[in-house]
């Protein structure tokens, strides 16, 4: 199996050849800046472009068909559009908070994205709490939409960020546990290495039921998380015209736009990394033969294949249901999903403590 | 009759009786009178009016009035009550609506067009125009000239009128309608929840909806008076844009009572094709009533079903009627043409098809756990207010009160085909869903009676050059997709009506949000909204 | 103990609805779509033949139309979209009568009634399924349907009879 720490290192030590370590460092650091914000934008017009065919699709429809093949570049014509669109600035708004807000949006899901492992020693940042970094730097964002709510002098804005908040906090629980639960299992909360125990086999088979139980519970939790549908209630078009954002324009409100369809791609790499084996191919203890040919397919392919089979799971979620009013969405929190959690991750324990896993 | 005439005789020794053949009693009476009169007309046992028809504003040439149409569902007897206010300058009658709830918005709305002031109407504010406009425009010496265009926006008063009576002296009250502190948040005029241009001020504590206050009018086109001016087959035209998802049956109503007024027979043939018609039509409209109720409660996909199957309908309308959305296919004596050749098979493939579509829709909609949480026991509407707010249609139907117009006032051919009326116990949001759905099912049932039946013969009467009406008041209704549709003419036995007054179902279900909202979330106001399901042209006219 | 019976119970079917509700999404998410691609697929759009897309006159082979400029259409209008342009002139046989010189049909301001096209005692206007009637400024929108050099169909010849469906009772 390719391992891309070859070429990392390849790079580094033919840098640190040419030039002091502190200048290789240096020129690494943008290098990797560059590169992680052009997958980032990559990514979120691919994303977008799948949201809209996928969403199509389960609509009778075709979906974007002009621009390009079958529509293909729609998504570059959009972005095109959006960057040389006007950005309002708007009176009576706090505009210090008001421009910063989706800033930090964008700066949490990169944060966020910076830690996923696409293949075999390709991860930017990885450390001993990783998982617990990445937790916690994906949940920054929901500073950024409190302030655009407060900052936007909006009445709609206002209560899309207030649901937004109660929402965050209340699902940032779910998250927590559910990687919680495969942490006690794992052993360890180091990104690298959780992936990599996953060798002979993947967690959700590994850990059973109260696997199985902590990946619905967050695949749930992420889908709120990211305030998609049926959890979009900050932004529920039909009640608040667009929550958060309404008063937002050109580039800023496509910042919210995009950290959207990212944020979704984390949660859906997020699920991969823990609970489906990351980049690691599927490993059947005892067949050997089997293990063998499935060493041949890439990592990174393995890694992005799991990745958009649970994108377009999440993606199924919004386009199916109806949206929940808030205060189900509390109550499917507090009284359903947090207790489960809770005795999940004790079940868990004795598992472990008792050695039952596989 | 004897009985209502002697009670009303006992209460109201002045009022003036109108002797009429086969139709329900009318009577002229004084202000005076008629505010003695009211609290009997509601409670007396012989008498029970529970359901305020409609009240008919009208300039009678030297006096302005309004005429009242009242119903009994206890005793299924009506009653029209002419009343005329004394003055012309400060025409004063008094209020029902502490009687039937929707006197409320019908008298608000005959106070913008003729100016008469209710006395002790709790709210006396324009309904449809700008609170700043000159004059009344229904009265007939209105000039439109001192109503300049306005580009400049309306700035929405915080506070309204009352007028009360002290000892026969009317004094002008201030009432406030939102504190200074409230949270009002503006749904609407342009919002994806109200359907089109309706607005609602709603004032909020939190996520909880306090009060919501309807502006109605942003799309007022003054068809009634657009008709005042047009010869019959003219006013034809009108009908299909008030409510254009029941267009076929709103026209349906304009022309029964035109040609119930001059005691016209209409074709058999005419009749089924009629009655084909408006049944696609109500199924069009329930199909685009689950296609927005999905989208507002944030399901976008059933929305996109909802519009592929309406779809099938229009174009089956398209082929005969050549109108999709607006058919102008109703005439004077019958239809504009004969049924295209292939509509009896077009509508015999999309009767078999939609069962197994409808299917479809409850189980990635009607089964799901979260839109049933979402809209059971919100927005609940007794049978009472139903019957106060005046509520027609599947919405009335949801709340057990029977008000099918095919059922208990047949029209057409109605009394012919065999469909049950689909009611429902609780009144709340998924009752109101769950009966069109049902009524979809019984409208196809009724479709597929009528296909194999159609007879032949001629498709329209023939008809004079030039229409006239006798003289007389005449009233039809009919059920449309959202309720009794009602049309009342006046005429002085000229080409021209003399009013014409559409009672549009819309307006009971807009009036009674506020109620039902009141104490809900923001979500739920949008449940309640997409269940009423109001169009809004039909409310403004 | 019942309660939480419920609250299981409860639990269970609520996620079978959801489940069913994705499978079924997902059944239609593989079925044909039913998106018409226009303008591609234009030559085989089906529009009605009924349909009333905009007025237009009749006009023969050798550019002769109907209209006798009797104005009946114009007073049937309930919008003021017909004006009928005449002049009186003497014909051959020493006769005063009416000769139709515009027929002006403003398109925007046009309800599709069809009153006009029902009330032509000479069948001489119709409506076509065309349309595609967007353009971009108002002024575009007023026609003149009468074609340029057009005349009245010469009397022998009798009034070709119009569509059937277009035009049935006609009034007495």
């Amino acid at each position: 199996m390719f391992d891309f720490s070859v070429v990392t290192t390849w790079i580094d030590e033919g840098l640190r050849g040419i030039m002091p370590a502190s200048g290789a460092i240096a020129i690494e650091c943008v290098l990797i800046g560059v590169l992680l914000l052009a997958v980032y934008a990559v990514f979120a017009l691919v994303l977008i472009l799948a949201e809209r065919k996928v969403c199509a699709a389960f609509q009778c429809r075709l979906g974007p068909n002009r621009v390009g093949p079958w529509g293909s570049i729609q998504t570059v014509a959009d972005m095109v559009k959006i960057i040389t669109k006007e950005i309002i600035s708007i009176r009576h708004v706090d505009s210090f908070l008001h421009n910063l807000a989706p800033f930090l949006v964008i700066i949490a899901s990169l944060l966020a994205f910076s830690c996923i492992p696409f293949a075999k020693g390709l991860q930017i940042l990885d450390f001993n709490v990783g998982i617990l970094f990445m937790v916690a730097a994906s949940s920054i964002g929901i500073v950024g939409i409190l302030l655009a709510g407060w900052s936007s002098n909006n009445k709609f804005s206002l209560i899309g960020a207030m649901r937004s908040g109660a929402q965050m906090i209340s699902y940032e629980l779910s998250i927590g546990l559910s990687i919680m639960t495969i942490v006690v299992l794992s052993g360890t909360m180091q990104i690298s290495e959780l992936v990599e125990s996953q060798n002979d086999l993947w967690f959700i088979f590994k850990g059973h039921i109260p696997a199985c139980i902590a990946f619905v519970v967050y695949l749930i939790a992420g889908t709120a998380e990211t305030n998609r549908g049926p959890f979009d209630l900050p932004e529920a078009e039909s009640e608040l015209t667009a929550g958060y954002h309404t008063e937002y324009s050109g580039m800023h409100f496509g910042f919210y736009y995009v950290a959207e369809f990212v944020n979704m791609f984390i949660v859906a790499a997020i699920a991969t990394t823990v609970f489906l084996g990351g980049w690691m191919p599927l490993h059947i203890p005892g067949l050997d033969a089997f293990n063998q040919a499935m060493d041949y397919i890439p990592s990174l392919v393995w890694f992005l294949a799991k990745s958009v089979v649970m994108v377009f799971v999440i993606m199924w979620f919004k386009w199916t249901f109806p949206r929940l009013r808030i205060d189900q969405l509390i109550r499917l929190e507090w009284k359903y999903l947090l207790p489960l959690n809770l005795v999940n991750l004790i079940v868990m324990v004795l598992i472990v403590a008792l050695g039952w896993h596989f | 009759m004897s009985t209502i005439k002697s009670i009303i005789q006992e209460i109201c020794p002045q009022a003036v009786f109108q002797e009429t053949e086969n139709a329900p009693v009318q009577v002229r009476l004084q202000a005076a009178e008629l505010a003695k009169l009211l609290k009997p007309l509601r409670e007396d046992a012989a008498l029970q009016f529970d359901y305020l028809e409609d009240l008919v504003g009208m300039d009678f040439g030297e006096k302005l009035g309004v005429i009242y149409r009242l119903y009994s569902t206890v005793h299924n007897h009506r009653i029209i009550i002419e009343c005329q206010a004394e003055s012309r300058q400060e025409p004063e009658l008094p209020t029902l609506s502490h009687i039937w709830a929707i006197a409320n918005f019908y008298e608000r709305e005959v106070f913008d067009f003729f100016g008469i002031h209710f006395i002790g109407h709790p709210d006396m504010r324009r309904l449809f125009l700008r609170s700043d406009h000159v004059g009344y425009p229904l009265r007939k010496d209105y000039d439109p000239a001192s109503n300049p265009l306005k580009l400049d926006a309306e700035c929405l008063p915080d506070d309204t009128s009352v007028y009360v009576d002290h000892d026969g002296k009317t004094q002008i009250e201030g009432h406030t309608l939102f504190e200074k502190d409230e949270y009002v948040v503006n749904i609407g005029p342009q919002h994806p929840a109200t359907h089109g241009v309706l607005h609602f001020q709603v004032s909020l504590q939190g996520e909880i909806v306090k009060k919501v206050d309807v502006h109605c009018g942003y799309i007022h086109r003054g068809i009634e008076k657009m008709c005042e001016s047009m010869t019959y087959p003219q006013t034809l035209a009108m009908t299909d844009r008030l409510d254009y998802l029941s267009a076929h049956q709103n026209r349906h109503a304009l022309c029964a009572c035109i040609e119930d007024a001059m005691g016209m027979e209409v074709p058999r043939r005419a009749q089924y094709i009629r009655v084909l018609m408006d049944e696609l039509s109500r199924i069009q409209s329930h199909l685009l009533f689950y296609a927005t109720f999905c989208m507002d409660l944030g399901a976008l996909t059933p929305f996109f079903y909802g519009f592929r199957d309406r779809e099938k309908i229009l174009n089956i309308f398209e082929d005969t009627t050549g109108g999709r959305l607006i058919q102008n296919y109703n005439v004077i004596g019958g239809v504009a043409r004969d049924l295209h050749p292939d509509f009896i098979k077009k509508t015999r493939e999309f009767v078999e098809y939609l069962p197994g579509v409808l299917k479809e829709y409850h189980d990635v909609f009607t089964n799901n756990v979260i839109f049933r949480q979402r809209s059971k026991g919100i927005g609940l509407l007794s049978r009472e207010q139903a019957l106060s707010f005046g509520i027609t249609g599947p919405t009335a139907r949801a709340s057990n009160l029977a008000c099918d117009v095919r059922k208990h006032n047949p029209y057409s051919i109605y009394s012919e085909v065999l469909f049950k009326e689909v009611l429902y116990k609780n009144g709340d949001c998924l009752d109101r869903y769950m009966v069109r759905m049902d009524e979809i099912e019984q409208s196809l049932s009724i479709i597929s009676q009528l296909l194999d039946k159609i007879p032949q013969g001629d498709y329209c009467a023939k008809t004079k050059p030039v229409i006239k009406l006798p003289e007389g008041r005449f009233f039809k209704s009919v059920e449309t997709a959202r309720g009794e549709f009602g049309v009342f003419i006046e005429s002085r036995g000229e080409k021209y009506p003399y009013r014409l007054k559409f009672h549009p179902p819309c307006l009971p279900l807009v009036s009674v949000v506020d109620t039902l909202a009141s104490g809900n979330k923001i979500a739920d106001l949008i449940t309640i909204g997409a269940s009423l399901d109001y169009v809004v042209p039909d409310i403004d006219r | 103990m019942n309660s939480l019976v419920k609250y299981f119970s409860d639990f269970f079917s609520a996620l079978k609805s959801l489940l069913t509700g994705m499978k079924t999404t997902l059944k239609v998410f593989f079925r044909k779509k039913t998106t018409e691609l226009y303008p591609e697929k234009r030559g085989s759009l089906y529009v009605a033949e009924q349909f009333r897309g905009r007025l237009e006159m009749v006009h023969t082979e050798d550019n002769h139309h109907h209209c006798v400029a009797c104005g009946i259409c114009q007073m049937n209008c309930p919008n003021g979209t017909i004006q009928v342009e005449s002049q009186t002139v003497t014909n051959a046989e020493g006769k005063s009568e009416k000769v139709l010189v515009a027929y002006r049909y403003d398109l925007g301001k046009c309800l599709f009634c069809e009153l006009c096209v029902r009330t032509c005692p000479h069948h001489a206007i119709r409506f076509t399924n065309r349309f595609e009637n967007a353009v971009f400024t108002r002024e575009k929108l007023a026609l003149v349907l009468n074609r340029p050099g057009s005349s009245l169909q010469p009397k022998p010849a009798k009034p070709a009879p119009a569509d059937t469906n277009t035009n049935p009772a006609k009034p007495e």
